[in-house]
């Protein structure tokens, strides 16, 4: 807060605090509060501040302070003819909430648990090698292009940019334990610059199986159960090919614009259709990084962003508000 | 990319499919097609081309997809150009970036302004016209997905060199741009004069309306090479993103012969040298054993062999028993998996079944603990009335400068640092609260923190706490049985790794609510006055019902008083209000508090 704001403050606080009786109570609240009192007084100076916003913030605040330290003093209106009653303020039972990422991946890992997979999670400090190299992105491979990434240690350090980078980990951790079914929410990053549809850092959720026999259907069905789970039994998914280094042949979930039913808006940029991930048959060559020998063991993988489902379930539009932003919770619902 | 739809049947005139149908079917077969429109009289449509199908950023290799899908033929529009001219053009090539060069001279040129539907073509590629020539070298690119450059030699001569620049600060390109260059540029260059980049053109050699005799040229080059380049001059262009995808240089002669075709055609003149064509190492294509089963056991579903073989010698492979040999168009399929693609997706992705998910199978448990120790701590939490907040792991102020982790190239400057404690991010979750008058949050978050030790970089899971009532965040911490580093009463933090951890956990799942403020909470008391003392929880709901939720935040009662001149009752409520503005606010409150 401002210097002289802060000064101002401490001066009220100490005067409200030495507060004895109600009629010093009205005379100090005017003072303060009314019409003539110092914060109007401050208010009207408000064009002359350095930065008129910031100044306008600290002063609704200090307003909000002193206000709180007034009401504290209430007791004193109700001098000799009023008793009180109870010096507890009442609530209604004050509930916590889980973030409403939590909640997304918490419903996900649900389903998947009753399909017999662990959840799973790997660092967020990475290397080039599990970010890239073991899931078939060679250096200099045009789909690096695809993902920004924020270094730590160029070239070797990075920040994960993808949940598959937890799958290099889990092939890897796992290859002699097969075999494997896994899901893992996890955060990501990629260096964009951050606004209000985009952020460095957000929120993926992925799906690995390696067993004896897997195929497209298992993919597809599964990817579809997922879904389901999220936007209920009625949601219109197409599943197309699509290019992902990691799998072979690639598979490209859309769900039919909910705005628009496929017809085409701004929403869905007049496709009809949202990309909503990606998946895919994991590639021989990303098994076979991780000791696995493709000729025996298949696998499926598939991932999501898990964000803007989550700001189209809360009506959040700006993405900032879901990392230490504006969101809020109301306390007894 | 765009593909104009008249252009397309260019090289399928058989094709006759409503654009809506043609939209839909483009995208299943792996080039989203965001959405196709009418301009200018032509169906125009927009596509997102996989950086594996460097093919497919031209229209050929499109249509050639769409043959296959539709089953229709594929016309092709080049005709073999031979010269009656013993010239022999005196090309160098000195560098091994070069996978294959086509060069040849045309003279008497008359160049002038493009016809109409070429001007056309071209501004709904999103390029502007320049003259017939210039814009004929990009309708190929356009048509064929190769680049290729056209050089006036008044300016540039005949001696042309493919080199690695060795002695050139500076190139200008043909918009203008200077680029300050480096030695790792491929170039192409005269013996005194930097002519061209690989992906660009140079102001040097540029072809105007009264250029009469040229040398044009279509190369493929090592794409790392390319893309390298682009990335060191920082420069994106049309040629650029096309020569740093594997090209096809067995298709650089019908490419090149239709480019000379329409030269000539458009702007008379005649060949006067050889054809050049240096191809030093022809592509070797892959051998790949098939097995042709292998499309319905990756699938799931029972793909007949015979679409399998019928597809992919459409697709023009060559096959001998279960031996595949790829089209040279497709460097992208490699190995059986990419055939399997091809044929799947040629066969329909619908037809796959989408309501078979796994079967459920019973696996060892490898959840790590941590997970489990997380989110039991997260019921807890929430149990006891804590929120659980989110925020942002880069920020702008370490807490120990000796340990942090700090990002080399983040784009957000004021936040390169990895957080080492999440007590700084809740205090500025604090701050954001106050700022919208939400003075009685308590709430947590569990989060990564980072430290450096050596070369080693450390990850911590933390848990870092607000209440703004120490004394009962102090209880909730001793009733988790949690250690915490207690900072300035209200926030504590506590390092989960060596916590003891649960063998398992089953998390609550839950749809709860959760707002995004956009201004702050407006906070009115109203003072009520009732004849019997009254259960103020059930106060609270009374006109807690009657304000209604679309704008009530909270409603507590700070005050209840006993008058006891009048016997009476006063209840003092102090109302937060969202969603809505001061006046409607105030109005609804006077309402339901009967005060006017």
């Amino acid at each position: 807060m401002d210097q002289n704001l802060e000064q101002i403050k401490q001066k009220y606080l100490n005067k409200i605090s030495s507060i004895n009786s109600f009629p010093e109570l009205e005379q100090i609240r005017v003072e303060i509060l009314g019409r003539n009192g110092e914060i109007n007084k401050l208010f009207s100076e408000i064009k002359n501040a350095a930065n008129p916003r910031e100044y306008g913030q600290q002063l609704n605040q200090l307003k909000t302070e002193l206000e709180t330290a007034l009401s504290s003093k209430n007791i004193l209106k109700s001098e000799k003819i009023s008793e009180k009653l109870t010096n507890s303020i009442f609530s209604l039972p004050k509930i916590g909430h889980l973030h409403p990422i939590t909640q997304t991946e918490r419903q996900l890992n649900a389903v998947f648990k009753k399909l017999g997979f662990s959840i799973y999670n790997s660092p967020e400090i990475v290397t080039d090698e599990f970010n890239f190299e073991r899931l078939n992105v060679p250096k200099d491979h045009p789909a690096r292009d695809m993902q920004d990434s924020i270094y730590i240690k160029e070239p070797e350090y990075l920040l994960r940019t993808q949940t598959s980078t937890i799958e290099s980990y889990l092939l890897q951790a796992q290859s002699k334990n097969l075999p494997i079914r896994a899901a893992f929410p996890g955060s990501v990053f990629r260096n964009e610059k951050v606004n209000r549809s985009n952020h460095f850092v957000f929120h993926q959720y992925q799906a690995v199986v390696v067993d004896k026999g897997i195929t497209m259907k298992d993919l597809i069905g599964t990817m579809d159960l997922m879904f389901k789970t999220l936007y209920g039994p009625n949601v219109v998914v197409r599943y197309r090919c699509k290019y992902y280094p990691e799998v072979e042949p690639g598979v490209g979930p859309d769900m039919q614009c909910f705005n628009c039913h496929g017809v085409g808006c701004p929403l869905c940029k007049y496709a009809g259709w949202i990309e909503m991930g990606g998946s895919g048959m994991i590639h021989p060559k990303v098994l076979e990084k991780a000791g696995i020998d493709p000729k025996v063991w298949s696998g499926f993988a598939f991932g999501m962003g898990l964000d803007r489902w989550t700001m189209a379930q809360k009506n959040i539009k700006d993405i900032r508000t879901l990392m230490g932003g504006n969101l809020a919770y109301k306390p007894n619902l | 990319m765009k593909i104009i739809l008249s252009h397309l049947q260019k090289f399928l005139p058989d094709l006759k499919v409503d654009p809506a149908k043609l939209r839909d079917d483009i995208t299943m077969i792996g080039h989203f097609t965001n959405f196709f429109e009418e301009i200018d009289g032509e169906i125009v449509f927009d596509l997102d081309i996989k950086v594996n199908r460097g093919d497919c950023l031209g229209y050929y290799g499109l249509a050639r997809d769409l043959s296959v899908f539709y089953n229709l033929p594929l016309k092709n529009l080049s005709q073999e150009n031979n010269s009656s001219s013993n010239y022999q053009l005196p090309i160098k090539i000195t560098t091994d970036n070069v996978k294959r060069v086509m060069a040849t001279k045309l003279s008497d040129l008359k160049n002038t302004q493009s016809p109409d539907w070429l001007k056309t073509f071209i501004k709904l590629h999103g390029n502007s016209s320049i003259n017939t020539i210039v814009d004929l070298t990009n309708y190929i690119m356009f048509m064929y997905g190769i680049p290729n450059h056209a050089f006036d030699t008044a300016k540039s001569g005949d001696n042309l060199i493919w080199e690695m620049n060795s002695k050139y600060q500076e190139f200008i390109s043909l918009d203008g741009s200077k680029l300050n260059l480096n030695k790792n540029i491929l170039m192409i260059n005269s013996p005194t004069k930097a002519l061209s980049l690989s992906f660009w053109g140079g102001e040097a050699c540029a072809i105007e309306t009264n250029s009469t005799d040229i040398i044009v040229e279509m190369a493929v080059y090592n794409p790392t090479t390319v893309r390298q380049n682009s990335h060191q001059l920082k420069s994106v262009t049309e040629a650029g993103t096309r020569l740093e995808k594997e090209l096809d240089p067995e298709l650089i002669p019908t490419a090149f012969n239709h480019l000379i075709d329409l030269i000539l055609e458009n702007c008379n003149g005649q060949i006067s040298s050889q054809i050049f064509d240096y191809y030093p190492k022809p592509i070797s294509l892959p051998q790949i054993k098939f097995d042709f089963q292998k499309p319905s056991l990756t699938s799931g579903i029972d793909i007949p062999t015979d679409f399998s073989l019928d597809c992919l010698t459409r697709l023009g492979c060559e096959i001998n028993n279960n031996i595949v040999i790829p089209p040279s168009i497709r460097p992208d399929i490699t190995m059986d998996d990419d055939l399997v693609e091809e044929v799947v997706r040629f066969y329909g992705y619908q037809k796959i079944p989408t309501n078979q998910p796994i079967t459920p199978k019973n696996i060892p448990d490898i959840t790590p603990k941590e997970i489990y120790l997380i989110d039991s701590l997260k019921d807890k939490l929430i149990n006891l009335g804590y929120d659980e907040v989110l925020t942002w792991p880069l920020v702008s102020t370490p807490v120990d400068k000796n340990s942090v982790i700090t990002t080399q190239n983040s784009i957000n400057t004021e936040s390169i640092y990895l957080r080492q404690s999440l007590i700084p991010s809740l205090q500025q979750q604090l701050d954001q609260y106050t700022r919208f008058k939400l003075t009685n949050s308590q709430f947590f978050e569990i989060g990564k923190i980072f430290f450096q030790e050596g070369d080693k970089y450390i990850e911590q899971n933390a848990l870092g706490i607000y209440c703004p009532d120490a004394n009962k965040s102090i209880s909730d911490l001793k009733q988790l049985n949690l250690n915490a580093n207690i900072v300035d009463q209200n926030f504590a933090e506590i390092i989960l790794d060596n916590l003891e951890k649960p063998d398992t956990y089953t998390p609550k799942v839950l749809n709860q609510s959760a707002y995004e403020l956009t201004s702050q909470l407006i906070i009115l008391d109203a003072n009520i006055t009732l004849d019997n003392q009254e259960d103020p929880l059930n106060l609270i709901k009374k006109y807690s019902d009657v304000i209604g939720p679309q704008i009530l935040w909270e409603m507590v009662i700070t005050d209840i008083y006993h008058d006891q001149k009048t016997g009476k009752y006063r209840y003092t409520f102090r109302v937060s209000y969202f969603n809505t503005d001061d006046k409607t606010a105030k109005e609804k409150h006077l309402s339901a508090f009967s005060l006017k």
